[in-house]
């Protein structure tokens, strides 16, 4: 990695964070810029702050159910737009269930990926207005506030609820903060929050020691916002590993039709195509527009294809023409 | 706990030259600074918590209950009690009577001869603190100075069910379609009621068990500290046994090779538990050897006493209401 001078990154985020700034200012807690609390006001100062910024926070917060696994993220839209970590959604085009702490489980799929600092962006699929949170768009957080970070620690638990612990940004890199909000698995892609309850980061990853939790800070997402609104793929690692071209799978066999097409003659059980409902018998005509002649010139239109990518495939079925959209396995 | 959590992908040599800024440790929220301000409430912490120790070396914390020396502590930490000191303020008392325990809150009782401690002062009178609020518990200590470590409650009051589901506790094989007993753990319900080697194992709760696949189905029923009658037939006789059923993991233990990556970055989490009727939960990562002490409020007032640290990131303390009756019963039962 570059060892950029800091006041060069701190210019160059400035630039561009002002492009942003369009929400009026919650006022920076005063606690924040004193070194540490000295008495008891102090304290409750912190614990007020906390305290009437939890339940929007809470209610945002949301835990991503893989199946085989969970992590959490934060929703960021009324229209439910999430953040989360990248090695979180593992990728670009993934279905999931999201699930708020109340137990409602709504359907979602992951758009961008930064795979090289850990950012992802998800959206819920169903039709919905959804509670949200503000993200710190100012860019405000310094070293020493005091901060909070939820998540569903260890998978989601409707009892205990989400789980919040306190702390302070102990230390802050150009594309990592950390902070001494103590982080285990099913975190990651959680929220980290500062005292007036807006989001500064997402749990990205931690040390052996309790003190190492890290955070990718809220401004990597902003620069890369369009990105990830596009579902691009950024970055080659180390967070998400990018799909390789030619593993896609299918899961048919075909056979040329004299009057253009192939013929479908076989169909793999649990196959990709099986399950979006390809038959043997159809008549497979275009591949994403495409007109399709020859076997081998299919294979060659697959092979530039990934596992998860989309395919639409225009069959003749019983006379009639349909078009099939599906997602691509995994060789 | 249920789901399997993506767990972080965790640091090993990332001291990269970048330009960082660090806060100086004592600011951090739990450096010598910031617990400074928890001064007044440390002073509470000094008399009413006691650290229990074996030789040198510290095992457990412990609450004091009364003024004239009760003391409640975590069980399974302190073992037989052989051998161990108890300190409360800067007096030591070796070899403390061990009174009684409790196993479902995993809680022992001790006693001291003493006549003027200053017990902890439950707060009874409100309902489970809500997230956020401050508490305070025993940090690393010195023989003669409690220090705090602080944190806040982080999540919902609740029970904490056994890990691992309940278990008879017997191993058995399968000959011509009976079921023989070939081992019984020594932890567990089937042990105390007396199941022996050899045993066939007919019946439980009246229902045939032709197969090991029936016997769990009527076990996978049930709930941990439940009781299953089981019918046995033991040198051709027919016997009944009320049979109570414990938690996998306290009757087999923790699987090391089945440790779930979260227990590997939990560093010294305690080995019972789960299996607490209720618990509170805050964010103070308390050691293992920590455990058993009060978690205190801002104003010096009892809110639980710490039963176990769960994970790097949760650690459970009895509440206090639950904590006042459990120590009524037992020091009642001494008496």
């Amino acid at each position: 990695m570059t060892d950029y001078s800091s006041g060069l990154l701190l210019g160059a985020f400035t630039g561009l964070l002002l492009l942003f700034s369009t929400q009026a200012e919650a006022a920076r807690p005063y606690i924040d810029d004193k070194k540490a609390p000295e008495n008891r006001h102090d304290l409750e100062v912190i614990q007020k702050h906390l305290m009437d910024t939890l339940p929007a926070a809470r209610k945002a917060t949301v835990c991503i159910d893989l199946g085989d696994g969970s992590g959490s993220g934060v929703v960021v839209s009324p229209e439910g737009l999430i953040l989360t970590a990248a090695h979180v959604t593992g990728g670009v085009g993934k279905e999931f269930t999201v699930i708020f702490e109340d137990g409602k489980k709504v359907k979602a799929e992951s758009m961008g990926v930064i795979s090289t600092t850990d950012c992802a962006m998800a959206r819920i699929t169903e039709h919905g207005t959804w509670p949200y949170v503000e993200i710190d768009r100012d860019d405000s957080s310094k070293l020493g506030d005091w901060v909070y970070s939820l998540g569903h620690s260890g998978g989601f638990d409707k009892e205990r609820g989400v789980n919040v612990r306190l702390g302070r940004l102990v230390q802050v890199k150009d594309s990592t903060v950390q902070s001494d909000c103590s982080l285990i698995g099913g975190d990651s892609g959680g929220p980290l929050f500062d005292l007036n309850g807006k989001l500064i980061g997402i749990h990205s990853r931690v040390g052996q020691r309790t003190q190492e939790n890290m955070h990718v800070p809220v401004r990597e997402f902003l620069k890369n916002w369009d990105a990830l609104q596009k579902s691009e793929f950024v970055g080659d690692g180390p967070f998400a590993k990018r799909p390789e071209k030619g593993k896609g799978f299918l899961g048919i066999g075909t056979e040329p039709r004299a009057e253009g097409g192939l013929s479908v003659h076989k169909v793999g059980r649990e196959s990709p195509a099986e399950k979006a409902g390809l038959k043997a018998g159809d008549v497979l005509l275009k591949m994403d527009g495409v007109d399709l002649k020859t076997k081998e010139q299919f294979q060659d239109l697959l092979k530039e294809k990934a596992p998860d990518d989309r395919v639409a495939l225009e069959l003749l079925r019983e006379g009639k023409t349909e078009t099939l959209t599906l997602r691509l396995g995994e060789r | 706990m249920n789901a399997k959590s993506i767990a972080f992908i965790v640091l090993l040599a990332t001291r990269m030259a970048t330009a960082a800024q660090t806060l100086e440790t004592t600011y951090r929220t739990n450096g010598a600074t910031v617990q400074a301000t928890f001064e007044s409430v440390r002073a509470v912490l000094q008399d009413c918590s006691a650290v229990i120790q074996r030789g040198r070396t510290e095992i457990a914390y412990g609450t004091v209950m009364s003024a004239d020396g009760f003391i409640l502590t975590k069980a399974s930490e302190i073992g037989d009690g052989n051998g161990i000191t108890v300190t409360v303020g800067e007096k030591v008392y070796p070899d403390p009577e061990l009174v009684s325990t409790d196993p479902t809150w995993d809680v022992t009782l001790l006693k001291i001869p003493a006549s003027d401690l200053k017990p902890v002062s439950l707060a009874l009178d409100q309902p489970d603190p809500a997230r956020g609020t401050w508490v305070i518990a025993n940090g690393a200590t010195t023989r003669i100075h409690r220090r705090v470590q602080i944190g806040i409650i982080a999540a919902t009051a609740r029970e904490i069910p056994h890990e691992g589901g309940p278990v008879l506790g017997v191993a058995f094989e399968e000959k011509s379609k009976k079921l023989v007993v070939t081992q019984v753990a020594e932890k567990s319900g089937a042990a105390t009621a007396g199941v022996e080697k050899d045993d066939v194992l007919l019946r439980a709760d009246g229902e045939e068990i032709a197969s090991a696949e029936v016997l769990g189905d009527i076990i996978g029923k049930h709930h941990v500290g439940d009781q299953v009658t089981l019918t046995v037939e033991r040198a051709g006789k027919t016997m009944e046994m009320k049979i109570e059923l414990k938690g996998r993991v306290d009757v087999f233990g923790d699987n090391p090779d089945e440790m779930s990556r979260n227990d590997m970055m939990s560093g010294r989490f305690s080995e019972r538990r789960s299996g607490f009727p209720r618990v509170i939960q805050h964010d103070i990562i308390a050691d293992r050897q920590r455990i058993g002490g009060p978690v205190l409020d801002l104003d010096g007032r009892c809110l639980g006493m710490n039963i176990a640290r769960a994970n790097r990131a949760e650690t459970f303390a009895i509440p206090a209401s639950d904590l006042k009756s459990l120590a009524d019963r037992l020091i009642s039962q001494a008496k």
